[in-house]
């Protein structure tokens, strides 16, 4: 019998303020709980507005110190009750006027195993990210979970296939990508990158997009979160483009060594040649 | 009827018109390019013949003014190639007795098509002809388009639903046409009975591909507006041209697209489409098996699947939808009848399908908050036993209903759990279940005979007999029920034992009676 996760993630729309969001965020732990699931990866910025709308230094507040904040600690008691692995998506304070756009992964037994700090920090209207975060410098990590190996790549990152590759390399099994994109923008890539990336890589995407158009500016964020296979097959139905949704799929891993013992990218991919890609 | 809307004839066709044939044509370049679509004919003995055209063009020329000039020749051909024509006929004569090789080696280098005409010929004629054709071709476009549009703004206007928008696009294109949203969901399907199953059949690899895998004959347009994308039509194996199948998924997009901004319909076509699934599933006039590729179309996971079939009364489909959403539960929801909604789980085999069902039940209570989902605060929820078989669902769905209905006619108060289930609803369930069974129609006619034949009597007497076995023959509970004296109700007491002859006082009796009314009140619901 091959090795099945029951993988989730969640997409809802800005409740108006930090709290009710985060116990919203606690409630969907539960449900995907309920449900049976192994892991479970919130939308970027989970307990936020997309405060990068706007430029304002007021959502500095927003940032907490990863893991010794309170939402990292509340979180991990939480994950230790239900038995879930997480993955939160935050804004970081390493210390006073460093910030950054990081995920933090917590295993199902409640501990702490590292974070992500997005690499890729976008400046176009409406994504004013450089105005708050410093580009991430903490590598390509893997997170050994009590469910597999996982990834993140947060969203404005999966427009680089080097970061992909670079987590594929590195052994993920899925690779969540976390994101805040709105409808006018990037609706027609939305399922196109992350399941050639599935493709390129070989392994699982979980692909999570906000709802709902927020108090601070137009952004129409649509939703559609979807899980991808290494084939590019959607995992059951993609989510609604404007209700809160939880997406809980059985990602069979079978397909991944499958799909690795047909293609050879792996073994076939030539690095050496690819020193102009890495100069500066 | 479609071979005839091509809308042009391409170079091959036109060299095997019959008026062509007379003068004896002969392809000396560009043999492979004779597909070229033809959208015109230009007679032109100019040197710089290219500016005038617009790509597309069939060029005839004698080639008078290029005779003893390699040079211009050659640049001739070049020029048209820049142009796109589609081809180059030289008719030969005095200019050219013989094909010129300057512009035949020309004219291949650049896949140019040249064809000499060994016989003098009028080009009037070959023009009049190809022209004539042409706009035949032309006008028939259009005329299919008008009409294809005229059916359907009629059918809009008319207030047809989406089905019948839908039937009559398929009749147009003779292939399965199928509406989805932008989650893939199958939302509706037209077509040929079978070649539709086929097609849904293997509708998963089809739709879950992301980028949108297309085999020959597959036509999309997307339905969207006012700068939203919310679906696509597709045409599934069209045979006919690709501009008529494009014309044909253009109309239909367009119909459609009205067909929703002027609907006025309270149910969205996710609605309509889970309805008119779930309703075939639990009439059974359509056998289960042949609604599954229907149910995966729609987004239904089947495979290795348990399922758990909810009636939810007094309630709204899209509030259950809702939650369904927040839970992250795969199922469908649709109403039934008015208040009477549906809801079919689909949960993986190692999945707890009672606490799932308890789980949503209870999360369904507490979403609801204000507005329209007051209403689900007092939603019973009625479940049947899980079913790891399609072909048990529907069966599960009825018996869902049952309880439902079994708890709807329950005196209020009832202690009940938040999933109701048949052992909860004791004899009103199986009543329920036995309702229409002639023998307890008829059992019930005869208990209670005496009270249903006179009118005026059963409008008093019946809900006193009601409230009285209820309450366990609670006779001061029922007269304060009633708001009347204990001495008006021993009265009314008595009639009721008159006119059934019966002692009520005797358990056997009561509960006969008791029995009969809860049927007789089953088969009012």
């Amino acid at each position: 019998m091959s090795r099945v996760i029951r993988a989730a993630v969640f997409q809802t729309a800005w409740t108006g303020d930090k709290e009710s969001m985060i116990q919203v965020h606690e409630q969907a732990a539960r449900d995907a709980a309920a449900q049976g699931a192994q892991v479970l990866c919130f939308q970027e910025l989970f307990y936020g507005p997309y405060f990068c709308q706007v430029q304002d230094k007021a959502f500095y507040e927003y940032a907490e110190q990863i893991p010794e904040g309170p939402i990292v600690q509340r979180f991990q008691a939480l994950a230790r009750e239900l038995g879930i692995v997480l993955v939160l998506p935050m804004y970081e304070e390493e210390q006073p006027g460093v910030l950054y756009n990081t995920a933090a992964v917590i295993d199902a037994d409640g501990s702490y195993l590292g974070k992500y700090r997005k690499h890729h920090i976008p400046q176009v209207e409406g994504f004013w990210e450089k105005f708050y975060f410093r580009p991430g410098n903490a590598g390509w990590p893997i997170f050994d979970t009590a469910v597999g190996k996982i990834g993140v790549y947060i969203c404005y990152d999966r427009h680089f296939p080097e970061g992909w590759r670079a987590l594929g390399l590195a052994g993920a099994e899925i690779v969540f990508n976390p994101s805040a994109t709105s409808r006018g923008l990037s609706a027609y890539l939305w399922q196109l990158e992350q399941p050639a990336a599935a493709v390129a890589n070989e392994y699982f995407v979980g692909a999570i997009n906000r709802v709902g158009v927020e108090e601070l500016g137009s952004n129409d964020f649509y939703g559609t979160s979807y899980f991808v296979d290494p084939e590019a097959q959607f995992v059951g139905e993609v989510a609604s483009d404007k209700e809160t949704e939880l997406v809980v799929r059985d990602l069979d891993m079978a397909k991944l060594r499958a799909v690795r013992d047909r293609w050879q990218f792996y073994r076939d991919r030539r690095p050496e040649a690819y020193e102009p890609l890495t100069a500066p | 009827m479609t071979t005839a809307l091509e809308p042009a004839l391409s170079v091959r066709q036109v060299l095997a018109l019959e008026r062509v044939l007379a003068g004896e044509p002969e392809v000396v370049a560009g043999a492979g390019q004779l597909d070229r679509p033809v959208r015109w004919v230009h007679v032109a003995e100019a040197a710089d013949v290219g500016v005038m055209l617009s790509g597309g063009e069939m060029v005839l020329t004698t080639g008078v003014l290029l005779a003893g000039d390699p040079e211009a020749q050659a640049e001739y051909i070049r020029s048209l190639h820049r142009a796109e024509a589609s081809a180059v006929v030289l008719g030969l004569g005095r200019a050219f007795p013989t094909p010129p090789e300057v512009m035949r080696r020309a004219a291949e280098r650049c896949g140019l098509p040249m064809i000499v005409l060994h016989r003098p010929f009028p080009f009037a004629e070959l023009t009049e002809e190809v022209q004539s054709r042409l706009v035949r071709r032309k006008f028939a476009a259009v005329s299919l388009s008008e009409s294809v549009r005229t059916a359907l703004t009629g059918l809009i206007t008319a207030g047809a639903p989406l089905q019948r928008m839908l039937d009559e696009i398929a009749s147009h294109s003779a292939c399965p046409v199928v509406v989805t949203n932008l989650a893939h969901r199958v939302l509706a399907t037209a077509g040929e009975r079978s070649a539709v199953d086929d097609v849904l059949r293997d509708w998963e690899r089809i739709a879950r591909q992301a980028g949108g895998s297309e085999g020959d004959g597959w036509v999309r347009a997307e339905l969207g507006g006012r700068g939203e994308r919310w679906g696509r039509i597709v045409l599934c194996g069209y045979r006919g041209d690709a501009a008529t199948g494009r014309l044909l998924a253009d109309r239909g997009a367009e119909a459609l697209v009205l067909h929703r901004m002027l609907g006025g319909t309270v149910h969205s076509w996710e609605e309509q489409s889970a309805e008119s699934l779930l309703t075939d599933l639990v009439s059974g006039v359509v056998p289960a098996r042949q609604l599954l590729p229907r149910a995966r179309a729609a987004g239904l996971p089947v495979n290795r699947r348990t399922f758990v079939p909810l009636v939810v009364r007094d309630a709204e489909a899209a509030q259950l939808d809702r939650v369904l959403r927040l839970l992250g539960l795969p199922g469908l929801v649709a109403e039934l009848a008015d208040g009477v909604i549906a809801v079919l789980l689909s949960l993986a085999r190692d999945q707890d399908a009672e606490a799932l069902a308890a789980h949503f039940a209870t999360r369904l209570r507490t979403e609801a908050g204000g507005g329209a989902a007051d209403a689900c605060k007092a939603a019973v929820v009625a479940a049947a036993d899980a079913r790891t078989g399609w072909d048990d669902v529907p069966a599960g769905l009825r018996e869902a209903r049952h309880v439902a209905d079994a708890v709807a006619e329950s005196p209020a108060g009832l202690d009940l759990p938040v999933v109701v289930r048949l052992r909860d609803v004791h004899l009103r369930g199986l009543v329920r279940l036995l309702r229409d069974d002639p023998h307890v129609q008829s059992f019930a006619e005869r208990e209670l005979d005496g009270l249903l034949c006179g009118a005026d009597a059963e409008s008093e007497l019946l809900p006193v007999l009601r409230t009285y076995l209820a309450t366990g023959r609670n006779k001061s509970r029922t007269a304060q029920l009633h708001h009347v004296s204990r001495p008006a109700l021993y009265r009314r007491l008595e009639a009721i034992e008159a006119r059934l002859r019966v002692d009520l006082d005797d358990f056997e009796q009561a509960a006969s009676v008791h029995i009969a009314l809860l049927a007789h009140d089953a088969q009012q619901g």
